[in-house]
């Protein structure tokens, strides 16, 4: 099977997905392979922040500006996938009233409402802030989902007609001399290899941009910078915290849905696909951000992650082409003399519609077409529908218990009609295709008890063939999940650790996959 | 204020069998727990020791066990304190709902994974399951019901699988305690076995989940089995577990008929402990604290999940006497990098480090406490998750603690 396409993108991240979205609006055909599921990478492993600029407005008043646009349009196009929480910058006696004055007055600069509050006032909003506050500024910041974000933007291209391959790897560039004519790309879940061809590629894989442009010899100056965040239990405040000081690690508290996230650290990455969230990480981050809400210290946490952020580091050669501090589309055609092939890398979540934009109006460009970008201004396919939480609970609460059916996942009340829709679509391929699209094992146990009634869903529907049988998901799942909880297991999370860890390994005796274990494990 | 002989805390398996063996020595005895413990999440079977494997004779098996583990909880015990405590056990349950051995060692039975899983004493209600032969076996699930996906369980047994319609029960109510009060009605388990044989294509075994009924869960055995013709087993599940709540409900049962002073839900606070002895304990049951004093004290509290231990951010402690404990070092070295690490996460090491009667000890081997003796899962230098030695360190532990304690 070999395809063709106009524009072939690499990465199904928000960068991909904005700039299928763009082009499919101004008529481009495209196809995009990514080699997870979506937002796999950075654009998964982030804060879920709808930054306000307000953060940059002191240190970087270009990239506050971009901000507070990107942010304004997004509330426009996108109301679906954002929670309009508004953001509270908070100055500790530590912090010091100087840099609050300097923040108010480059946010003003840059264009960012920030709306001074005493201490009084922000204990008000905020009662958990830690009551030693010597004030805040209230900034509109908020709450994203970005995994939401991203499917809405292909669902946006898909009917439009471009086509998604998820799962599906680039093992090789195709050069035709001087020219990138395409990829060769693989199956991850059947195996199987195919070639696309297209006028143009793009690069769009975030931190694993120099793995593509490796495979044609090319590289570009990207350090790679590793964030850890954990997530809470409950939902610690009702708006977005920061410490009103310069940035730096441990200063923020986004809230999500039911919980909180609790960011970030800023670590030198060396392996983009191992890599894990240390004890000292997670120790820090709770002691800096208990300065801002004390019970940070007792509160339960249910996860920690990581992500990978690009840094751009553009040597001499490319710096003119680097169009923002934030982020760098390069033509490789007059970087390199190799033509047909863009990498845009660098940036941040809230940047994506614009990375977009600058990569598809380049390519007209290039193509000499004259489309204006339209991605600012034409809605997402789902806005208008309501799908927060408040909703999600009001739907529960309207149907009766017999008309609810089944709930397959008791933290966070995900129906099976949920999880049947998905199926029905056809386009999941693995458990945790499901897991992103669903609440499923987001909650308290962290999909202890709901996994296993989702493989037994899964048996009954005859999907988990083909791969040994379900307690190979299972273990697979388990594993999966484990990297995620054990950085956060002390106090509840731990007891709760010892029931997961009694049913799976002692009740089901599921056991490491040695010969000769009495009983076997499998039957 | 009341005194006792007698204080047991915790009413899991290991403080069951500590009170009931003190009772049955004539004691005065008070026994307390905050909750039903960790045998009504997990307790289906009598666990000694899975990693014996099925041919081998458990008492060989054990007893070389103990020589490789000096510091494991049986090598207190020793083998002949296993033996009489199990005996004691089997003696709390005469037939028609008994627990016996299927041989000399470990049987393999089904579980609600489709995995087959070693064990030792076996309720005759899951009897059957170490004879199933996959071809002659129908394993029946419930729709509606999502802890025991039977669909799963037939797939890897290789087996044939039905999942059948309760109707006018509903599907937000079917929960395993619903099944199982269902369980004791009989005309609903006549109901029952009916479906399932209109289901029947020959088959000689018939697996269901475990949750035949609280009450007569014998009976209920034996109606399926009159009406299928087949040999009929309950499967464990995800918890709770309805076979360790009626192993609860009938020590409980007892040893409030023997007059033990049993305290549901009240978890043991604080502890008075003057010059290395406990002088008692006060018990919450807000607004009231209620004071209770014993010659000699039992601390059964369980490990994480029951309370026994509790994991600071740095630490691991024992809430109630502030006992030592032995540590699994720091906590970035509590667990394996894989949850399926080969060898056992360390912080399943962790516990309480005791003499040879059971009494807690500091570091250097001194006895902290005279008159307090440690039994059950809170112990350290155990695994009884991955070892499948639950229930037989609760038992044999919880015998030799009131033995001990009533012989001070």
């Amino acid at each position: 099977m070999d395809l063709k396409t106009e524009v072939l993108i690499i990465g199904g991240g928000a960068t991909g997905a904005g700039i299928a979205r763009d082009l499919a609006l101004r008529g481009i055909p495209s196809l995009l392979v990514e080699k997870g599921d979506f937002t796999s990478g950075a654009s998964g492993r982030n804060q879920g922040l709808l930054h306000s600029g307000a953060r940059y407005a002191v240190t970087d008043p270009e990239a506050a500006r971009e901000c507070i646009s990107e942010n304004r349009i997004l509330r426009r196009i996108a109301p679906h996938c954002i929670e309009p929480t508004e953001g509270l910058f908070v100055s500790l006696p530590e912090d010091g009233p100087e840099y609050r004055s300097d923040f108010i007055r480059a946010c003003g600069k840059a264009g960012i409402d920030a709306l001074p509050l005493s201490p009084r006032e922000a204990l008000a909003l905020e009662p958990r802030l830690n009551s030693r506050i010597i004030g805040a500024v209230q900034v509109p910041d908020g709450a994203v989902d970005p995994f939401m974000l991203v499917v809405e933007n292909a669902r946006d291209a898909e009917s439009r007609g471009t086509r998604f391959l998820i799962h599906t790897e680039v093992t090789g560039l195709i050069r035709d001399g001087l020219r990138i004519a395409g990829a060769r790309v693989r199956d991850r879940i059947t195996g199987e290899a195919y070639a696309i061809a297209a006028t143009w590629v793009i690069n769009a894989t975030g931190a694993w941009a120099n793995l593509i442009l490796g495979m044609v010899g090319l590289k570009i100056g990207l350090a790679l910078s590793k964030g850890s965040m954990l997530i809470t239990n409950t939902r610690l405040s009702e708006r977005v915290l920061n410490r009103c000081r310069p940035p730096s690690s441990g200063d923020i508290i986004v809230p999500n849905d039911t919980v909180s996230i609790l960011g970030t650290t800023s670590l030198r990455a060396e392996d983009l696909e191992h890599y894990t969230v240390t004890p000292e990480e997670v120790t820090f981050l709770v002691d800096e951000l208990s300065r801002m809400i004390p019970d940070v210290k007792g509160e339960r946490f249910t996860r920690a992650y990581a992500g990978v952020r690009p840094l751009l580091q553009l040597g001499e050669a490319c710096d003119d082409r680097a169009i923002s501090r934030g982020f760098a589309l390069i033509d490789h055609g007059s970087c390199d003399g190799i033509e047909g092939l863009v990498t845009i890398t660098g940036g941040k979540l809230m940047t994506y519609r614009l990375m977009a934009e600058r990569t598809v109006d380049f390519l007209c460009e290039r193509m000499g077409l004259h489309v204006p970008c339209l991605t600012h201004v034409q809605r997402l396919p789902g806005a208008g529908l309501g799908n927060a939480l408040k909703d999600r609970l009001l739907h529960l609460r309207r149907q009766t218990p017999a008309a609810r059916g089944e709930i397959l996942c008791d933290c966070e009340l995900v129906p099976r009609e949920a999880v049947d829709a998905i199926l029905r679509e056809g386009k999941v391929r693995e458990l945790q295709d499901i897991l992103h699209r669903t609440r499923l094992a987001k909650g308290t146990c962290q999909g202890g008890f709901c996994v296993y009634r989702l493989l037994g869903l899964l048996n009954e529907l005859r999907k988990a063939e083909g791969s040994g049988g379900s307690n190979v998901v299972l273990r697979g799942f388990l594993e999966e999940r484990w990297k995620g909880i054990r950085p956060v297991l002390w106090g509840t999370s731990l007891k709760e650790e010892e029931l997961i860890e009694s049913i799976y390994k002692g009740l089901f005796n599921l056991a490491p996959e040695e010969p000769g274990r009495p009983g076997g494990g499998e039957a | 204020m009341k005194r006792f002989d007698l204080i047991v805390i915790g009413t899991g398996l290991s403080g069951l069998t500590a009170a009931r063996t003190a009772v049955d020595m004539g004691a005065k005895v008070l026994i307390a727990g905050w909750g039903m413990g960790a045998l009504t999440l997990f307790g289906n079977t009598i666990d000694l020791l899975g990693e014996v494997p099925p041919e081998t004779d458990m008492a060989e098996g054990i007893t070389s066990w103990i020589a490789a583990h000096p510091e494991h909880p049986y090598a207190r015990t020793g083998m002949a304190g296993i033996e009489n405590a199990l005996t004691d056990f089997q003696g709390l349950f005469p037939p028609p709902y008994s627990f016996a051995a299927l041989g000399s060692g470990n049987s393999l039975l089904p579980t609600g994974a489709g995995t087959m899983r070693p064990t030792y004493l076996i309720p005759v209600t899951m009897a059957a399951g170490a004879a199933m032969t996959p071809p002659g076996t129908l394993i029946v699930g419930f729709r509606g019901f999502k802890d025991f996906q039977g669909d799963t369980v037939s797939l890897h047994l290789k087996c044939r699988g039905v999942s059948l319609s309760l109707p006018r029960y509903g599907l937000e109510g079917l929960t395993a305690l619903a099944l199982a009060r269902l369980m004791d009605e009989p005309s609903f388990r006549e109901r029952l076995g009916e479906s399932i044989r209109l289901q029947m294509a020959g088959e000689r075994f018939i697996g269901l989940p475990a949750v035949l009924g609280f009450r007569n869960p014998a009976v209920v055995l034996k109606t399926l089995e009159e009406i299928t013709g087949a040999r009929v087993f309950e499967i464990p599940m995800l918890p709770p577990s309805i076979p360790g709540t009626r192993i609860f409900h009938h020590f409980r049962e007892m040893l409030i008929s023997k007059g033990a002073t049993f305290l549901m839900g009240h978890p043991a606070s604080r502890a008075k402990v003057k010059d290395g002895r406990c002088e008692g304990i006060t018990v919450q049951n807000p607004p009231l604290a209620t004071q209770y004093r014993a010659d000699s004290y039992i601390l059964a509290t369980g490990r994480f999940l029951g309370g026994g231990l509790w994991a600071e951010m740095e630490r691991i402690v024992e809430p109630l006497f502030h006992l030592p404990v032995f540590q699994p070092g720091e906590r970035g070295k509590w667990f394996g990098e894989r949850f399926f690490d080969p060898k056992a996460h360390p912080i399943h090491r962790a516990g309480i480090v005791t003499d040879a009667d059971l009494r807690p000890v500091d570091e250097t081997g001194r006895v902290v406490l005279e008159n307090v003796h440690v039994a059950g899962s809170i112990l350290a230098h155990h695994q009884a998750i991955e070892e499948k030695s639950r229930e037989g360190i609760d038992i044999a532990t919880g015998f030799l603690a009131a033995k001990r304690a009533l012989a001070l």
